[in-house]
């Protein structure tokens, strides 16, 4: 075969403090589907970025792609011949597919020409059909099935495409997706390929990229760690890949006792979550895992009011917790730091004192409702110091902080509740390696104290370090619970990614056949 | 702790211009016209008249600060001055009502159609921006009806006092906008409940899962707001011992255009009583100097339009210095919260 369409070579990226992508080749050839996995920051999102163009990769990097006429490409140029399907896909619901095709061209007259409706119509169902796919394309998207929209996007990516060996990225295309219509996908996906173009499928579902790969290109820590054919593995050695040795870091260091139950959890619905039970006891830290999707994200919100209850009862301590309402939690010393801190954490445009004190401002209350600022300061001044917040300033607003250092503020402010139950949602997402650190630790000190601790996180590394057991989820239901000495991040990912029981990962197995 | 150096910066910033520009822009007109029109500006009687006619527009802005902080647009602060004014004048004449008692119930009044639209906001779901345009256009319905699109004349001079009798040669208003401002000043900086609302209005849902009851937050808000209009807008039917139905709209862009500009001063961008007080005092002192000058009729719309504009356009400015900007929140909505992280920790 000619050259490849892709070529990536020496691609670093360093941010302050991480060195995102390390010395990372691959190479797409036309016709081929190629899937790059990885566990959550394995750089799979920053190579993504670097080749849309949204991060300047490290100064030594080639990008190269094969032009048309066989020429290769580089820089400005290559990247106008790689198109992208992010994960959101970036289409417009209320529009119908013939409106959205149409808002990707260029049009004549700064648009204001009549739209020619029949021949656009006629132009979205051909199109379409190339995919293999008939629906009605004059609907709202809102409308369609998550596949057709998938398909609509797809196909909006490769309208413009002056010829067939273009190639396509999908960044996590089937994250909203149901079997049947990953199918569906799958097959767009391969009429394309087959007619020439080289794609790049990023995913982290294991079935998947068994089902459609070509060759996969595994990442861990920034580096390309595996680059083999469909074929040469099997689905114990592609999760042995993708998490790499079992950590020898110690984990962190506990002292506290297990205590009476706290938190008893019976029957709970809504959400994703289809049907959930748990027990937490005092000074126990429990983990809750699972792929996006799999209940995983709701529980810990729906335990504390903020995600709408369906279903099912809350108890915390002797008394029940009636659903949908934080304040009744946090009146029951019941913490919740979300994942979202911008949304959800905390209010950005605050400073990090009111933060700090806004769930409990009642001890702080004088005579005439007022509020003892001298007593708050030397609160927040202590608060600041616990959690070593940087740059230890209270009086300084939210969002002038790095992402771990919010994250210690929102830490902060649930800890100074001395709360019974902690609920965290993805406690260390886009934190950097320092931070996260020291929020292990806190958490870790919140349990020795005393309180039930429930982390439910998608960084299997994260559970391994911190928890005693750890719950596994798979479509809205638990599906394993793993306790502390079969804690390992393989058994946690092959849990989560489901799969016959024959199956069941043995390290020992797989070590010979471990790729690279 | 904050030792010589961060303290004296701390003082520099605080007389940078971007912090009170206010207050050199009022001493720049100030200077300005007192040359140019020296005879009619520089007299103590045109300052009395200045601090006596912008009291009211200071009271309703006073008002908005309450419900912006929350979050909230108050489209219908302007009816609701309107409703007030019509409302007192209905009482005291159709209904032989005692001054007291009809000013007391109108204030009630404010209260509930604050309320009613804190309802709709937080039980219908409405947003606020149109839960108030409808209540606005509701409440000039309100105001056509009761008065017949009549003038209700002759209060009688008792009620007039209220708003134009004077202790050491200043209005009974100015020193109501001064109790009014103190007040709110000190629920929204001094007080719990204060902090919840500045919550409210910076994120909603974290100040929901921080266990604020923020639907209760909402309606209170604007039901303090709706008092505060109220008040204004009995003042404004007193001044005249005349119940006009047109007086109520004229408010909703001055006070804007104070509650916005105020909060570009003092606070750091944050929607706050003293700035809102000063800017309504700039504005004035502006539109008054050149009425002075001889500048012709429409020249304080334009002046306070532009002023709004400026405001808001400042704010902006201030956003990409990294500074905040709560009109910039509340304009760009949408891009509420998705600003990108400040990067750089060792920032200012």
């Amino acid at each position: 075969m000619s050259a490849p369409l892709l070529r990536v070579r020496g691609l670093s990226k360093s941010f302050p403090g991480l060195r995102a992508l390390d010395d990372v080749e691959l190479e797409v050839a036309s016709g081929e589907v190629l899937a790059v996995v990885g566990q959550n920051g394995s750089g799979k999102s920053t190579l993504v970025k670097i080749l849309a163009g949204l991060h300047d990769p490290d100064p030594g990097a080639e990008i190269e792609v094969r032009g048309a006429d066989g020429t290769i490409l580089t820089g400005a140029e290559a990247q106008s011949e790689l198109h992208f399907i992010h994960q959101d896909l970036g289409l417009i619901p209320m529009l119908s597919t013939v409106e959205n095709l149409d808002l990707g061209r260029a049009h004549r007259s700064f648009g204001l020409a009549p739209a020619a409706r029949r021949a656009e119509t006629r132009r979205a169902r051909e199109l379409i059909a190339r995919f293999g796919a008939s629906f009605d394309v004059t609907q709202p998207l809102a409308m369609l099935s998550a596949a057709e929209r998938a398909i609509v996007a797809i196909a909006r990516a490769l309208d413009g495409w002056q010829r067939d060996d273009h190639v396509l990225v999908l960044d996590e295309p089937t994250a909203a997706l149901h079997g049947d219509e990953v199918g569906r996908l799958f097959e767009a996906v391969r009429h394309v390929a087959a007619r020439g173009a080289g794609v790049i499928f990023i995913s982290h579902r294991l079935d998947e990229v068994m089902d459609i790969a070509d060759r996969v290109v595994a990442l861990r820590d920034g580096r390309v760690v595996a680059d083999i054919r469909a074929g040469d593995f099997d689905r114990a050695a592609l999760v042995h890949m993708i998490v790499g040795r079992e950590l020898t870091e110690a984990r962190v260091e506990r002292t506290g006792r297990r205590g009476a139950p706290v938190l008893r959890v019976d029957g709970l619905s809504g959400g994703t979550v289809a049907e959930f039970d748990a027990e937490v006891r005092a000074g126990e830290i429990v983990g809750i895992t699972g792929l996006l999707g799999s209940g995983r994200e709701h529980v810990a919100g729906l335990v504390f009011g903020a995600v709408r209850r369906d279903r099912g009862t809350v108890r915390v301590g002797s008394a029940d917790l009636l659903g949908g309402s934080p304040r009744v939690a946090v009146a029951r010393d019941v913490a919740f730091v979300p994942a979202d801190r911008r949304a959800q954490g905390a209010v950005m445009t605050m400073n990090v004192r009111e933060n700090l004190t806004l769930p409990r401002l009642r001890p702080l209350r004088r005579l005439m409702g007022r509020l003892d600022g001298r007593a708050e300061r030397a609160e927040s001044d202590r608060w600041v110091g616990e959690v070593g917040l940087r740059p230890a300033e209270p009086e300084r607003r939210m969002d002038l902080f790095s992402g771990g250092n919010q994250q210690k503020v929102v830490l902060a402010k649930w800890l100074r509740n001395e709360p019974s139950v902690l609920l965290l949602d993805e406690p260390t997402q886009g934190v950097d390696v320092g931070a996260k650190a020291s929020i292990y630790e806190l958490v870790a000190r919140a349990a020795d104290k005393g309180a039930g601790v429930v982390i439910s996180s998608s960084d299997t590394k994260e559970l391994a370090l911190l928890c005693d057991r750890v719950i596994v989820m798979r479509d809205g239901s638990v599906v394993a619970e793993l306790s502390r000495d079969e804690l390992t991040e393989a058994r946690m990912v092959q849990a989560s990614l489901g799969g016959s029981d024959a199956e069941t990962l043995h390290p020992d197995e797989t070590e010979g056949r471990h790729a690279r | 702790m904050p030792d010589d150096a961060t303290r004296s910066s701390r003082l520099l910033r605080s007389l940078s211009f971007r912090n009170i520009s206010a207050l050199y822009i009022f001493a720049a007109l100030f200077v300005i016209f007192a040359l140019w029109v020296p005879d009619t500006f520089l007299t103590s009687t045109n300052f009395r008249t200045l601090l006596d006619n912008q009291a009211l527009t200071a009271i309703v802005a006073v008002g908005l600060v309450l419900a912006l902080s929350a979050g909230l647009f108050n489209l219908a602060v302007g009816a609701e001055v309107g409703f007030a004014s019509i409302l007192v004048a209905y009482l005291l004449s159709k209904q032989d009502m005692g001054i007291a008692p009809a000013i007391a119930l109108t204030v009630v009044a404010g209260g509930l159609v604050g309320i009613v639209s804190g309802l709709l906001v937080v039980h219908a779901r409405i947003d606020s921006f149109i839960a108030t345009l409808g209540m606005s256009s509701v409440l000039l319905a309100g105001v056509a009806w009761v008065s017949s699109g009549q003038q209700i004349l002759d209060l009688g001079a008792s009620f007039q006092k209220v708003g134009t009798g004077q202790i050491v040669g200043i209005t009974y208003p100015v020193y109501i906008m001064a109790v009014l401002g103190l007040i709110v000043w000190y629920v929204l900086e001094r007080t719990p409940a204060g902090r919840r609302i500045y919550a409210t209005g910076g994120n909603i849902e974290a100040a929901r899962l921080a266990g604020v009851r923020t639907g209760r937050v909402i309606i209170l808000s604007l039901a303090g707001c709706g008092v505060l209009a109220a008040i204004a807008g009995l003042l404004a039917t007193s001044r005249l011992a005349t119940g006009d139905p047109t007086t109520g709209p004229s408010y909703l862009l001055p006070a804007f255009a104070a509650a916005f500009l105020g909060s570009t001063q003092f606070r750091g961008g944050r929607y706050n009583v003293a700035g809102t007080i000063v800017a309504a005092y700039v504005l004035a002192t502006g539109v008054k100097g050149l009425q002075l000058a001889g500048a012709p009729i429409w020249i304080p719309d334009l002046f306070n339009g532009v002023a709004l504009l400026l405001a808001v356009g400042l704010s902006k400015y201030q956003r990409t210095a990294g500074r905040a900007s709560a009109i910039g929140r509340m304009i760009g909505r949408d891009r509420a919260g998705r600003r990108p992280a400040a990067a750089d920790p060792a920032a200012p």
